[in-house]
C-alpha cells in the first residue's frame, strides 16, 4: 500500500510548483493589467518564446543560471519593441480592441516562432544540480520542482516589494490614477508605462525559461499559457498582488488535484470549481475598493 | 430588401449550376460559418458581450446533429431541430453562468464554459469519438427525398444564410433588439429604465445560441466529419478574427470575414506554410487601419463617394 502521506505531500508540493509558475507568468500579466489597465493577449508568446531562449541557452554550455536573466531580456526586449509599436496607441482604447490587437499579434508570433524553433516538442538539458530527485516521507520528488516554488516565492517577493514598498513602484502606481499630476512632477509617464511593459514580458520571458523544465516547449504551448495566466489573474481578481497569488494557488491546486481524482475528465472538473468560484465572487476572489466613480 | 434577397437567390442558383464540388463545399462552409459569425455579431455588435466561447455552441450544435444523423438518418429537419435545441440549451446554460458578470470575466468564463464542452467531445469516446471525431455521416435528405452531393448542401446553406440574416435583422430592429444595444451603451439608465440587464442579454444569447446551431447542424455535412477542432476555443477566436475582419455591428460583414479567412486558409496553405501568419497579419492591419471591418470601410468609401 502507498504510503498515503507521502503521495498527498508530493501532490501539493507538485500543485505548488505549478501554482509557482502560475504565480510569475500571471504576475507578468497582471501587472499591465491592473496597472496600465491594457489586456495584453501577447503574454503567452512571451512566455513561449522564453521557454526557447532557455532551452538554447542550457543546450549551449554557457553558465546556465544565466538562462533565466537570458529569457528575461529577450522577452523584455520584444515587449520593448512592441510597446513603441502598437500598443502605446492601444492604452486608451476599450478592452475590446487591446484584446483583439494583441490577439492578432500573438498570432504572428505563434507562427514565427512555429517557423524559427520547429513544431517540435523541444526539453532542456537541465544542469546536474537541479536534476535528479528527492525523497520527501519516502516518495521521490525531482529538485527542480523545488527550485520552481523557490524561484517563485523569492520572485514574487522581489517584485511585491519593488511594486510596493519603493519611490519607483509608487511613482508606478501615482501615474496610473493621475498622470497629469505626475507629469507635473517632472517624471516623463510613458517611459515608467514601457518599463512596466518590459518587466511584464520580462516576467514572462523568464517564467517560460523556467516553465521549460516542466512543460517543455512546442507550439501551442503559448495559447494554453496565456488562458491558464489570464484565468489565474481573473479568478484571483483583478488590481491586487494577493489576488493574483491567491489565484496562482487555487489554479494550481483545481488542476492537480483534479488529474489526481478525475485523470479522465481533469480539466472539466477544475474548470468547473473555476468557473464556481467565478459564479460565487464575480470579482474574484481578492476584490480591490474600486479606484473609479 | 425583397430584391435584394431575390438577386441573392438567382445568383445561389447560378453558382450551383456553374461550380465544381470542390468550389461549392467551400461556399457552404463561408456560409454556415458565416451564419454563425453573424450570431457571434448579435452578442459583440450590438451586445457588447465579447464571447470567446462561441464554436462550443455551434460545434455542439455539430456534434448533435452529427450524433442523431447516425442514429436516425439525415433528414434536414431532424438536424436543424437538433442542431437548433442543442446551440439554444448550451446557450441558455452559458448564460445562467456568464451573464451576472461583465467585460473581462465575462470572456474568461465564456472562455472556460466552452472549453467544458470541449473537454466532453474530447473525452468522452463513446458518443463522441473523441480526438477521432466522428465520421460516416448518411447523405442529408429531406422527407423521402434524398439529396446527395454538394448542390443540396449548397441551396440549403444559402437558404439558411438568408432566413438567418433576415431573422437577425429584424430582432435587431425590433424593440428587444434596440434594447440590447442599450444595455451595452448605458446599463445603468436601462436598468432605472425598467429593463432586467440579465433577461435582454439572455434572450441575445438563447437567440444567437439557435442560429449558431442552426449552421452548426450543417456543418458536418460539409466534409461528412466532425471533430473536437470545432469546439476548442481556437475556433471561437477564429470567429472574432472573422468578425473583425468582416466589421463588427454589421451584420453581413460575418460572411465577408469567413470568406477572408477560410479563403487565406484554403488557398493560401497549398503554396506556403505559413498561412497562419497571413491571418495574423491581415487581422492587425484590419484592426490598426479598419477597426469598424471591411463592412465598415465599404461604408465609409460609398458614404464619401456620394
Amino acid at each position: 500500500m502507498p504510503d498515503l502521506l507521502g503521495y498527498a505531500a508530493v501532490q501539493t508540493l507538485n500543485a505548488l510548483s505549478f501554482s509557482a509558475l502560475l504565480l510569475l507568468n500571471g504576475l507578468g500579466l497582471s501587472v499591465v493589467l491592473s496597472l496600465m489597465n491594457f489586456v495584453n493577449l501577447t503574454h503567452g508568446a512571451f512566455f513561449l518564446l522564453g521557454s526557447y531562449v532557455g532551452i538554447f541557452w542550457l543546450g549551449s554550455g554557457a553558465p546556465w543560471w544565466l538562462a533565466f536573466p537570458a529569457a528575461f531580456l529577450a522577452s523584455g526586449l520584444v515587449g520593448a519593441v512592441l510597446e513603441r509599436f502598437p500598443f502605446r496607441q492601444f492604452y486608451a482604447q476599450p478592452h475590446l480592441m487591446q484584446v483583439l490587437l494583441t490577439y492578432g499579434l500573438s498570432l504572428i508570433f505563434a507562427d514565427l516562432m512555429r517557423w524559427g524553433f520547429g513544431a517540435q516538442i523541444l526539453t532542456p538539458e537541465l544542469p546536474e544540480t537541479l536534476q535528479g530527485v528527492v525523497f520527501i516521507l519516502d516518495m521521490p520528488f525531482p529538485i527542480f520542482r523545488l527550485f520552481l516554488i523557490g524561484a517563485g516565492v523569492a520572485l514574487g517577493l522581489a517584485l511585491w516589494l519593488l511594486l510596493d514598498r519603493t519611490v519607483w513602484g509608487a511613482v508606478l502606481r501615482a501615474a496610473v490614477s493621475d498622470r497629469g499630476i505626475v507629469e507635473t512632477l517632472g517624471i516623463d509617464t510613458r517611459r515608467v508605462l514601457t518599463l512596466v511593459l518590459v518587466l511584464s514580458a520580462g516576467l514572462g520571458g523568464l517564467s517560460g525559461a523556467l516553465g521549460a523544465g516542466m512543460l517543455a516547449a512546442y507550439p501551442g504551448l503559448d495559447e494554453e499559457v496565456l488562458l491558464l495566466a489570464l484565468v489565474t489573474v481573473v479568478v484571483g481578481g483583478l488590481g491586487s498582488f494577493g489576488g493574483t497569488v491567491a489565484g496562482a494557488l487555487v489554479v494550481g491546486f483545481a488542476l492537480t488535484f483534479s488529474k489526481v481524482w478525475f485523470p479522465e475528465f481533469a480539466n472539466l472538473a477544475a474548470f468547473a470549481v473555476l468557473v464556481l468560484l467565478l459564479m460565487l465572487r464575480p470579482s474574484g476572489l481578492v476584490a480591490p475598493p474600486l479606484r473609479r466613480i | 430588401m425583397t430584391r435584394a434577397v431575390l438577386a441573392a437567390a438567382l445568383l445561389a442558383v447560378v453558382t450551383a449550376v456553374l461550380a465544381d464540388d470542390f468550389l461549392l463545399r467551400f461556399l457552404a462552409e463561408i456560409l454556415l460559418l458565416g451564419i454563425a459569425v453573424m450570431s457571434l455579431d448579435l452578442l459583440i455588435g450590438f451586445g457588447g458581450l465579447v464571447s470567446l466561447g462561441h464554436a462550443a455552441l455551434f460545434g455542439g450544435a455539430a456534434y448533435a446533429a452529427a450524433i442523431a444523423a447516425r442514429a436516425w438518418g439525415g433528414d434536414v429537419l431532424l438536424m436543424l431541430g437538433a442542431g437548433i435545441a442543442t446551440g439554444t440549451l448550451l446557450a441558455a446554460a452559458m448564460g445562467v453562468v456568464i451573464l451576472r458578470s461583465g467585460q473581462l470575466f465575462l470572456l474568461i468564463l465564456t472562455l472556460l464554459t466552452g472549453q467544458m464542452v470541449w473537454e466532453v467531445a474530447f473525452h468522452w469516446r463513446d458518443v463522441t469519438g473523441g480526438a477521432d471525431g466522428l465520421r460516416g455521416l448518411p447523405a442529408l435528405s429531406f422527407g423521402p427525398w434524398a439529396l446527395p452531393g454538394a448542390q443540396p448542401l449548397f441551396l440549403l446553406a444559402v437558404l439558411l444564410a438568408i432566413l438567418a440574416w433576415l431573422v437577425a435583422r429584424s430582432y435587431v430592429a425590433a424593440p428587444i433588439g434596440r434594447a440590447l444595444v442599450g444595455t451595452r451603451e448605458q446599463p445603468i439608465r436601462m436598468s432605472a429604465l425598467g429593463y432586467s440587464l440579465f433577461a435582454v442579454r439572455f434572450r441575445a444569447l438563447l437567440l444567437a445560441g439557435a442560429i449558431a446551431g442552426a449552421a452548426g447542424a450543417l456543418y458536418p455535412f460539409v466534409n461528412l466529419y466532425v471533430g473536437p477542432q470545432s469546439v476548442h476555443w481556437t475556433q471561437s477566436a477564429a470567429m472574432v478574427i472573422m468578425l473583425v475582419i468582416g466589421g463588427i455591428g454589421s451584420l453581413w460583414g460575418g460572411f465577408l470575414g469567413a470568406a477572408v479567412y477560410l479563403g487565406i486558409q484554403t488557398y493560401l496553405s497549398a503554396w506556403t506554410d505559413r498561412w497562419q501568419l497571413c491571418v495574423g497579419l491581415v487581422f492587425v492591419l484590419t484592426v490598426l487601419l479598419l477597426p469598424n471591418g471591411i463592412a465598415g470601410g465599404m461604408r465609409r468609401w460609398r458614404g464619401g463617394a456620394e
